[in-house]
C-alpha cells in the first residue's frame, strides 16, 4: 500500500517523537568519535575577539597549574589504590563545554585526551534533564570507558564549578582503582567474554549532592566490588581533591574575573593545536608505516594485526589504522576508538614531543582513520576489559613512525629512540589477604618496561610504563605488608633477553612470586609477546625476545627453603633449567586468566627489553664487554650476536680478532643476502599461511582475514562484524575426546 | 652565651659568633682542599669585629657547631670509595633499577617528562659490585630461609677481591628482624679481622634507616658509605684544627633532621643539606622568639629557590624519603622544597603561548648571567633586574662582580625582542613578573597541599636574591608581610647555632589501631609501649654517650598513621607516649582525625576503613640555650625617615614609565629606618628592593620588614 508523503511539519513532528523516545542513553557516537575540541561558544568568541594579553593569560595558566598540582598531590597522598601510590591518576580542568584544557603536571598523559567524554555526555543529556540536572555541589562518578576513559578500572569524580551563578568550568579527578567487581579480581578480567563480565560499568551519574557522597549509591557500589574499603576511601579522596581544586578555581576567578579565566582555558587548547600544526609542518611530507602484531587474545594464540600508516602533508597529519584485526566478540582485548586515541596521544607526548602541554589540543589537528568493528574501534557490546593490549601498542607505535619522519630534522624535540617494551608484565592478583581483607589489584611492576635504545646511547633498564613518566615500581617490603605475595625474585635483570643493536634496549627484569599465609589467593597475567616479539627494533636493531610464564606447582617452596634451601634458586632460568625442586614445571604464554595459587607454588614472569637501535656489528666492543661484566649478557651472546672475541676470564678484548670476526660476519651476510626482487619472490605470499590463526588485513587494508586454521573467513573491512572464538576448554575437551575415541577404536 | 656556629657552603664559609650581648659574623671563601683554612679566615674576620683573636674566642665559647655542604659536594663530584653491596637473593637489581623513577629524582619536571632522554645517574654501586645473600625474612620479621653462611663468605671475598673499599648490607625486612644483617657483620669480621684488612666500613641498612622500603634504605646506606671517608676526613680536619687553636669541647655537627650531635655520633648522610636546614632552624627560633606566627622561609640564590615551613603549634614537616642529589633516601629530613629558580634562571621565548618562559635552564655561576661578562649570552633574571635599574653595577656582590648593563640589554633584545615584539625594558619587566609568579606558585603549592593559606603566613626572604624579589613574590602570593631576617647574609650559620642536641630513631610497625573488618580496637599496649621505650632508650644512649644528663632529656613521640591502605602517612605528634587503655587509642585516633582533616579538608577522613600506625618515631633531645633574637616588631621604635644617597630611574611591573627611585646605603639598616617604596637599599650582601606600594622598615639586629602599604602600621 502506498504511503502518503509527510509534509515538512509532519516530518518535524516525527523527528521530535523519535528524538524524545530515549530507551537508553548509551555511549553517544557523536561525542565518542570526535577527538577535537569544540567550536568556540558565543561567549568565548566574544572574549577572545578582544585584544588579549598573552602574558596575563600565562600568569593565570600558572595559577591553574599550581592548583592542579596541589589537587594531584592530595590524591596521590591520600589515595588507597595501588595505582594512586605509583601515580596512575590525574586531576583536570575543563571548559564549561567539557573540553579538557589542562591536566595536573604529573598526571598520567592518556587522561589528557579522554577525561572529557563523560563530561560532554553529562552536558548533553543531564544538564537539562529535570530528573538529574547539574547544580553547584553536585558530583558525578564514572568508570565505563565506552563513555570515555582509558579502561574500566579507572574511576572518575567530576564536579561542575559555578561562579556568580554561571557554570565556569568542570574539574575532575581520576584514579586507576583496580578492583571493580569483574569476573576476575583486579579490574582487568582477561576471562571476560562479554561486557557483562566486566564488573562495574558506570556511565556518568550523580553521586554527590551538596558536596556530600550519597550513602545509598555508595553502598550500592561497595556491594558491587570485592574491596568495599577501597571503593569508599578513594571516592572520598577524589571528591575532596576536586573540591580543593574547585576552591582554588573560585579564588582565581575572584582575583582575575571570569573573562580572563575563560580565555585561558580556551586559548590553552587553541595554542597547543597551533603548535602541533607547526610541528607537523616541520616534518617532511610523505607516508611511512609500521606494522605490529598482538599474538594472543589472552585466551588463545592469535596473530592480530595493528598497522599504522602516517601521512604528512603540510600541517596536516593522518594516522590510518584501517586494516587492523577485527574485534573479538567474546574476548576482552578490544578497545573503543576513543580510548585508542588517548593512547596515541600518550605515544606522541611520551616519546615524540615530551615538552608539549598535556591537553586534548594535541590530537585535535590529527585525522585518525579506523574501521568500525575492528579491534581498535570495537562496538560497545564487545568486551574491553583488557583493552590495555591494543592501547599499549598505540602508546609505542608513534615512536617508530615519528623517528623515521623526524630523524633528519634540524631541530629535535627529544631523542630518537626505538620502541619501549609494551606489555603489562605484572602480576594481577586477588583473594584473601593475610589480614582477612578481600582484595584484587595488580603489582607496580607494570611500571618497569625497558626503554628502547637511543640513536646515541643504550636504553635504560626498566624505566617507566609506556603510559607515564616518574612512575614507581615500588618497594616490596611495603607491598608484602598488604598482600600475602612473597617475592623470591623481586627484581633481577633478565640476562640475555635483550633488544640488541649498535645501542641496546634497556633490559626488563624477572618477577618470581609465591604466596604465604593465605589459602585463597590467585594470580593472572595479561600479557602478550610470548610467541611473537612484541617490541620492534629501529634502523636495524633487534626486536625484543619473547617471554613466557613459568610455573612450579604442586609443592611448597617454603618447605624446601627449610629442608633443602640449597636447591632453591632465585632466578627464573636456573629454576627452570635445573628443575631441582620437587614441583610440577610448566611453561605457558603470558596470557593467564585468574587461577588459584596454593601456598608455596611459584609463578614467574618477566618484564621485557626495549628495542635495539642500529646494527649489532657497529656496537662498540667495550660496551659489549661492559654488558658481560654486568651479567646482562653471557659471553656466548657476546660472541654470537655481537661477534667480538675476548678472554672470558680477564674480559680483555682481542681487537684484531674482533675486527676479523665482524668482517667475516659481514661477508656471511652478503652471502646470505638476495636481490630485493628475489627476496620478494620467496618471501611474499598472497595470503596468510593456512596454519596461522591470523586476524586483520594482509596486503589490502580493505580485505580482512579472520579465523583459526581450517576456519578462515575473508571479508571486507566495511562488512566485518567481529569474531567469536571457541572456548579453549571446549577445544581441549574435543581434542581429548578425539584421543579417547581413537584409543577406544584401537587407533 | 658565647658560641660559634658555621655554615660551610659550596662558595662561602659563613661564621656567626655570639659573644655575650654581641653578635658578629664573618665570611670567607670555602677552601675545599682544607676546610679549616676557610673557617679560620671566616672566624678571624668575625673576631676582628670583636677586637679579639681566634684562640681567645675558641677557648671561651660553649660550643662550635658546623653545618656543611661537604657531603653534597662530594656527591656532585662523585668522590667516594668503591662500594660493594650484599643484598637478599632475588633483589640484586633493586639498587640499579631505582624503582624505575630513579632516572628523574632530583630533576625538574621538564626533564622528568623527557623520557627519551632519561638517564639514570652514574651509580654509586655499579651493577658488578652487587652480590646476593641467600636468606629471607618476612614482613613480620619471621625468618623463612636461614642465611647460607658459607655462600655469604664467598660473596664477601668476591667483593673484597673486586677492590671494594666499603661494604653495605641490605637484607629484606631487616628493620623488623636484624638478625641476619647483624650476622653478616660477624662473618665479615671473621673473614677479615680488623688486623688483616684494616678498617673498611661495613654498614648495615637497618642501622642507617629504620623504616621499610628496601630501595630507599639501600640508597641511604650506600650514600652513608660513600660519604663516610670524605666527611670523616673533612670534619676530622676541622676538629684537629679546633684543638690546635685551643678549643677543648666536643665539636658539634648539625644534622638535616634539625638537630645536632657530636662528630662521633653523626652519620655522614645526616649532614647533607644541613646548611639550608639550619636556615629553617633559625626561622623556627625566630618565629617563636619574635612572635611571627606561621612562617614560610625562602632562600633565593643564583640557581635555586628553597622553601621551608615553620608553623605555630610545633608541627614539624619532614621529608621521610627526601631526594639527595639524584637519589631517593630514607631519612627524616626537615622538609625543604627546592625549585630550580634563581637569578641565573634563563628567560626564553615560549612559542606556544607567545610569552616568556623562565628556566628550567640556568646560567648558574659559570658563565652566569650575561651581565657578568663571563661569556654568558642568555638573558637571565639577574639581567632583567639589572636592566630595570635595581642593581648597582659597581657594587654588586660587595663589588666583586662588575655588571655590564649593555650586555644584559643586548642579551634580552637578541633572544626575545623579535618574538615578543616588546622593548627590552618591557621584556625585563615581564621576566621579573613571571619569575616572581613562578616562585609564588611554588610557595602556594607547598602551603596549600598541607592545608594552609599563604595569607596566614609571614614570608621570610633571605639568600642573595631574596630581598630583591621579596615584594614581587609577595604580590603574586597575596602576602602582606615579608621579613628579611636578622643576619640575613649568614642566616644559615646563625641557625646552625640554634639547634638542640637531638637524635631521631624510628621503626616500622604494623599496628592496627582500628580493624575495620573485625571492628576491633588495638589492645596490645605492652608491645607498643615496649617499642616506644626501646626507641627512647636508643636516643637516651646516644645523648648520654655525648655527656648529656639523663634528667635533661626530652622525648617527642611521632606516629605515622594512615587510614585503610592509603599511602599518606600523616605524622601525628602526640603527648600520649604510653598506651594504657583503649581510650588512649581512641584519643590517638582523634588526634590523627584532626590532623588529617586540617591537611586534606574536613570530611576527607576515613576512619571507617581502619586506622594503622606504620612508623613510630622518637626524637630524643636536650634543650640547648638559644641565641636571643630581639623583638622585631616593626613599630617598636619611632620611625626614622632616612635620606637617600641618590636616586635612580627604575622600572616596575605595572608602571609604564621609569620611576625616580631613591637609593639608600647600608645605613638604612639602622633600626627604625622607614622608607616608602619605590626605593632601593644596596648593601654588600644583597639589594633590598622596595616596590611601589610597599614600605621598608628596619628592625633590630639588621632585620628588615617589607610591609604592604598600610599606614596604620606606621
Amino acid at each position: 500500500m502506498a504511503t502518503q508523503a509527510e509534509t515538512t511539519e509532519e516530518q518535524a513532528l516525527l523527528d521530535k517523537f523519535l528524538a524524545e523516545q530515549k530507551l537508553f542513553l548509551g555511549p553517544d557516537p557523536e561525542i565518542m568519535r570526535n577527538h577535537s575540541f569544540g567550536k568556540r561558544t558565543a561567549y568565548e568568541e566574544q572574549i577572545l575577539s578582544r585584544p588579549l594579553d598573552a602574558h596575563k593569560l600565562n600568569n593565570v595558566r600558572g595559577l591553574i597549574n599550581s592548583a592542579l598540582d596541589e589537587s594531584y598531590v592530595m590524591v596521590e597522598q591520600m589515595g588507597a589504590a595501588p595505582g594512586a601510590k605509583w601515580g596512575d591518576l590525574v586531576t583536570a580542568i575543563f571548559t564549561p563545554s567539557g573540553d579538557l584544557s589542562m591536566i595536573a603536571p604529573h598526571g598520567i598523559i592518556a587522561f589528557a585526551s579522554c577525561c572529557h567524554y563523560p563530561i560532554k555526555f553529562i552536558i548533553k543529556n543531564f544538564i537539562d534533564d529535570p530528573t538529574v540536572g547539574v547544580r553547584d555541589g553536585d558530583g558525578f562518578i564514572h568508570n565505563d570507558a565506552r563513555y570515555g576513559g582509558i579502561h574500566n578500572t579507572d574511576q572518575s569524580m567530576m564536579v561542575p564549578v559555578y561562579w556568580q551563578g554561571e557554570l565556569v568550568c568542570w574539574v575532575s579527578s581520576t584514579i586507576h582503582e583496580g578492583e571493580n567487581g569483574a569476573t576476575e579480581p583486579g579490574g582487568m578480567p582477561a576471562a571476560a567474554e562479554s561486557k557483562y563480565d566486566e564488573g562495574l560499568k558506570m556511565p556518568p551519574f550523580k553521586i554527590v549532592e551538596n558536596f556530600r557522597i550519597k550513602r545509598d549509591l555508595l553502598t550500592f557500589l561497595q556491594n558491587s566490588v570485592r574491596d568495599p574499603k577501597l571503593q569508599l576511601e578513594d571516592m572520598k579522596v577524589k571528591l575532596h581533591a576536586v573540591l580543593r581544586l574547585r576552591e582554588r578555581v573560585l579564588a582565581i576567578l575572584s582575583q582575575h574575573g571570569r573573562d580572563i579565566f575563560a580565555c585561558t582555558l580556551r586559548k590553552n587548547l587553541e595554542d597547543v593545536e597551533i603548535e602541533v600544526r607547526r610541528r607537523i609542518q616541520e616534518l617532511p611530507d610523505g607516508t611511512t608505516r609500521v606494522q605490529a602484531f598482538m599474538d594472543s587474545t589472552l585466551r588463545e594464540n592469535a596473530m592480530q594485526k595493528i598497522g599504522m600508516t602516517v601521512t604528512v602533508k603540510g600541517d596536516t597529519m593522518t594516522f590510518d589504522f584501517r586494516g587492523c584485526s577485527p574485534q573479538f566478540l567474546n574476548r576482552a582485548i578490544n578497545t573503543n576508538i576513543a580510548s585508542f586515541k588517548a593512547a596515541l596521544v600518550t605515544g606522541l607526548l611520551q616519546n615524540v614531543w615530551p615538552d608539549l602541554p598535556h591537553t586534548m589540543g594535541i590530537l585535535s589537528p590529527i585525522e585518525i582513520l579506523s574501521d568500525p568493528g575492528s579491534l581498535i574501534d570495537a562496538h560497545d557490546e564487545a568486551p574491553q576489559a583488557m583493552s590495555l593490549m591494543p592501547l599499549f601498542k598505540a602508546c609505542v607505535l608513534p615512536t617508530t613512525v615519528m623517528a623515521k619522519l623526524g630523524y633528519s630534522l634540524p631541530k629535535r624535540y627529544t631523542a630518537i629512540l626505538a620502541p619501549q617494551y609494551d606489555q603489562a608484565a605484572t602480576f594481577i592478583y586477588g583473594g584473601l589477604t593475610q589480614h582477612g581483607d578481600v582484595t584484587g589489584n595488580f603489582c607496580a611492576d607494570i611500571n618497569g618496561n625497558g626503554q628502547g635504545a637511543r640513536s646515541d646511547r643504550d636504553g635504560e633498564h626498566s624505566l617507566a610504563p609506556v603510559f607515564g613518566f616518574m612512575c614507581d615500581t615500588g618497594e616490596h617490603e611495603i607491598a608484602e605488608e598488604d598482600t600475602p605475595i612473597i617475592r623470591l625474585g623481586a627484581q633481577v635483570l633478565a640476562k640475555d633477553r635483550v633488544g640488541f643493536g649498535k645501542y641496546r634496549g634497556g633490559l626488563g627484569y624477572e618477577q618470581i612470586a609465591t604466596v604465604r599465609n593465605s589459602n585463597m589467593w590467585g594470580f593472572m597475567t595479561g600479557c602478550e609477546g610470548s610467541k611473537f616479539s612484541s617490541t620492534q627494533g629501529l634502523f636495524g636493531g633487534y626486536s625484543s625476545p619473547v617471554y613466557q610464564l613459568c610455573k612450579i606447582k604442586n609443592f611448597n617452596v617454603f618447605d624446601e627453603l627449610k629442608k633443602n634451601p640449597e636447591k632453591v634458586k632465585f632466578d627464573l632460568v636456573s629454576l627452570m633449567n635445573e628443575q631441582a625442586l620437587p614441583g610440577q614445571y610448566s611453561v605457558h604464554d603470558m596470557g593467564m586468566t585468574f587461577e588459584l595459587c596454593q601456598e608455596g607454588e611459584i609463578y614467574m614472569i618477566c618484564q621485557g627489553t626495549g628495542g635495539g637501535y642500529g646494527d649489532v656489528l657497529e656496537r662498540a666492543p667495550e660496551l659489549v664487554i661492559k654488558d658481560v661484566a654486568e651479567d646482562l649478557i653471557s659471553p656466548a651472546t657476546a660472541r654470537d650476536i655481537y661477534h667480538i672475541v675476548f678472554d672470558e676470564k680477564t674480559r680483555v678484548l682481542d681487537e684484531d680478532a674482533t675486527a676479523a670476526a665482524r668482517t667475516a660476519e659481514r661477508k656471511a651476510r652478503l652471502a646470505r643476502g638476495k636481490p630485493f626482487d628475489a627476496f620478494c619472490k620467496d618471501w611474499v605470499k598472497s595470503e596468510p599461511p593456512a596454519y596461522l590463526p591470523y586476524f586483520g588485513s594482509w596486503d589490502d587494508p580493505a580485505q580482512i582475514y579472520a579465523g583459526v586454521p581450517g576456519q578462515r573467513v575473508k571479508t571486507t573491512a566495511a562488512e566485518q562484524t567481529g569474531v567469536m572464538m571457541a572456548n579453549p576448554k571446549d577445544l581441549r575437551i574435543a581434542e581429548l575426546e578425539a584421543e579417547v575415541a581413537a584409543l577406544r577404536s584401537g587407533g | 652565651m658565647k658560641r660559634v656556629s658555621v655554615d660551610i657552603g659550596g662558595t662561602f664559609t659563613d661564621c656567626f659568633v655570639v659573644w655575650d650581648e654581641q653578635t658578629v659574623s664573618g665570611k670567607a671563601l670555602t677552601t675545599h682542599h682544607n676546610l679549616s683554612l676557610g673557617f679560620n679566615d671566616s672566624l678571624s674576620n668575625a673576631c676582628t669585629q670583636l677586637g679579639t683573636d681566634v684562640s681567645t674566642v675558641l677557648r671561651s665559647v660553649d660550643s662550635v657547631r658546623y653545618a656543611t655542604t661537604l657531603g653534597t659536594n662530594a656527591l656532585i663530584e662523585r668522590k667516594g670509595p668503591r662500594i660493594g653491596a650484599l643484598v637478599t637473593a632475588g633483589f640484586r637489581s633493586t639498587i640499579p633499577l631505582s624503582r624505575g623513577r630513579g632516572y628523574g629524582e632530583g630533576l625538574d619536571q621538564s626533564r622528568q617528562q623527557d623520557i627519551p632522554n632519561a638517564d639514570r645517574p652514574e651509580p654509586l654501586v655499579p651493577i658488578g659490585m652487587i652480590r646476593e645473600v641467600r636468606e629471607r625474612v618476612d614482613y613480620l620479621g619471621r625468618i623463612f630461609m636461614d642465611m647460607d653462611e658459607e655462600h655469604l663468605r664467598l660473596q664477601i671475598r668476591d667483593l673484597v677481591d673486586a677492590s671494594a673499599e666499603a661494604l653495605i648490607v641490605l637484607l629484606t625486612n631487616s628493620v623488623v628482624n636484624a638478625k641476619n644483617e647483624l650476622r653478616t657483620r660477624e662473618i665479615f669480621l671473621e673473614e677479615y679481622p680488623a688486623h688483616l684488612l684494616g678498617s673498611i666500613p661495613f654498614l648495615l641498612s637497618h642501622q642507617v634507616a629504620g623504616r621499610k622500603g628496601e630501595y630507599a634504605r639501600g640508597t641511604s646506606t650506600i650514600m652513608d658509605a660513600f660519604l663516610h671517608a670524605t666527611m670523616y676526613h673533612g670534619l676530622g680536619t676541622l676538629e684537629l684544627n679546633l684543638r690546635s687553636l685551643g678549643y677543648e669541647k666536643p665539636m658539634l655537627v648539625n644534622h638535616n633532621s634539625g638537630g645536632m650531635a657530636q662528630l662521633n655520633s653523626t652519620d655522614a648522610l645526616q649532614t647533607v643539606h644541613s646548611g639550608p636546614v639550619s636556615g629553617i632552624a633559625a626561622s623556627e627560633n625566630l618565629t617563636v622568639q619574635a612572635g611571627l606566627g606561621n612562617i614560610v622561609s625562602t632562600d633565593m640564590g643564583g640557581t635555586s629557590f628553597d622553601i621551608g615551613l615553620v608553623v605555630e603549634g610545633g608541627v614539624k614537616y619532614y621529608d621521610f624519603n627526601p631526594v639527595i642529589d639524584r637519589w631517593l633516601v630514607s631519612i627524616p629530613m626537615v622538609h625543604l622544597k627546592t625549585l630550580g629558580a634563581g637569578g641565573g634562571s634563563i628567560a626564553s621565548f615560549d612559542r606556544m603561548f607567545q610569552t616568556v618562559k623562565i628556566g628550567p635552564e640556568s646560567a648558574g655561576s659559570d658563565p652566569g648571567p650575561a651581565c657578568y661578562d663571563r661569556g654568558g649570552l642568555n638573558p637571565t633574571v639577574t639581567d632583567a633586574d639589572l636592566l630595570l635599574g635595581y642593581l648597582d653595577p659597581e657594587n654588586y656582590a660587595a663589588g666583586t662582580i662588575t655588571l655590564n648593563s649593555r650586555r644584559a640589554h643586548r642579551s634580552i633584545e637578541d633572544a626575545l625582542s623579535d618574538d615578543l615584539r616588546l622593548s627590552a625594558m618591557d621584556i625585563a619587566k615581564l621576566i621579573k613578573y613571571t619569575a616572581d609568579a613562578n616562585m609564588a606558585n611554588g610557595i602556594s603549592t607547598e602551603l596549600r597541599t598541607r592545608g594552609y593559606d599563604p595569607a596566614d603566613f609571614t614570608m621570610l626572604a633571605y639568600g642573595g636574591n631574596g630581598p630583591l624579589h621579596a615584594c614581587g613574590i609577595a604580590n603574586a602570593l597575596g602576602v602582606d608581610k615579608v621579613l628579611a631576617p636578622p643576619f640575613a647574609s649568614v642566616f644559615s650559620a646563625c641557625g646552625a647555632g640554634n639547634m638542640n642536641q637531638m637524635h631521631i630513631h624510628e621503626m616500622s610497625t604494623y599496628t592496627v589501631l582500628f580493624d575495620a573488618n573485625t571492628k576491633v580496637i588495638f589492645d596490645d599496649f605492652s608491645s607498643f609501649n615496649a617499642n616506644v621505650a626501646a626507641l627512647e632508650a636508643r636516643g637516651r644512649a646516644d645523648l648520654l654517650r655525648q655527656g648529656m644528663v639523663e634528667a635533661e632529656i626530652y622525648y617527642r613521640l611521632e606516629l605515622d598513621m594512615r587510614y585503610g591502605n592509603q599511602r599518606v602517612q600523616t605524622a601525628v605528634v602526640t603527648e600520649i607516649t604510653r598506651l594504657n587503655s583503649r581510650m588512649d587509642v581512641l584519643r590517638l585516633i582523634d588526634q590523627f582525625f584532626a590532623r588529617y582533616g586540617d591537611r586534606f579538608g574536613k570530611g576527607s577522613q576515613s576512619p571507617e576503613a581502619g586506622v594503622r600506625i606504620n612508623t613510630i618515631r622518637v626524637c630524643s633531645f636536650v634543650k640547648q640555650p638559644m641565641m636571643v633574637f630581639s623583638d622585631l616588631s616593626p613599630d617598636l621604635v619611632k620611625p626614622i625617615d632616612a635620606t637617600p644617597k641618590t636616586t635612580r630611574a627604575c622600572h616596575f611591573v605595572g608602571h609604564d614609565n621609569a620611576v625616580d627611585t631613591a637609593v639608600y646605603g647600608e645605613s638604612a639598616l639602622a633600626e627604625g629606618t622607614r622608607i616608602r617604596g619605590p626605593a632601593i637599599v644596596t648593601t654588600p650582601a644583597t639589594t633590598y628592593l622596595v616596590e611601589p606600594g610597599w614600605t621598608f622598615r628596619a628592625a633590630a639586629q639588621g632585620a628588615v620588614w617589607f610591609l604592604r602599604a598600610d599606614e596604620m602600621r606606621m
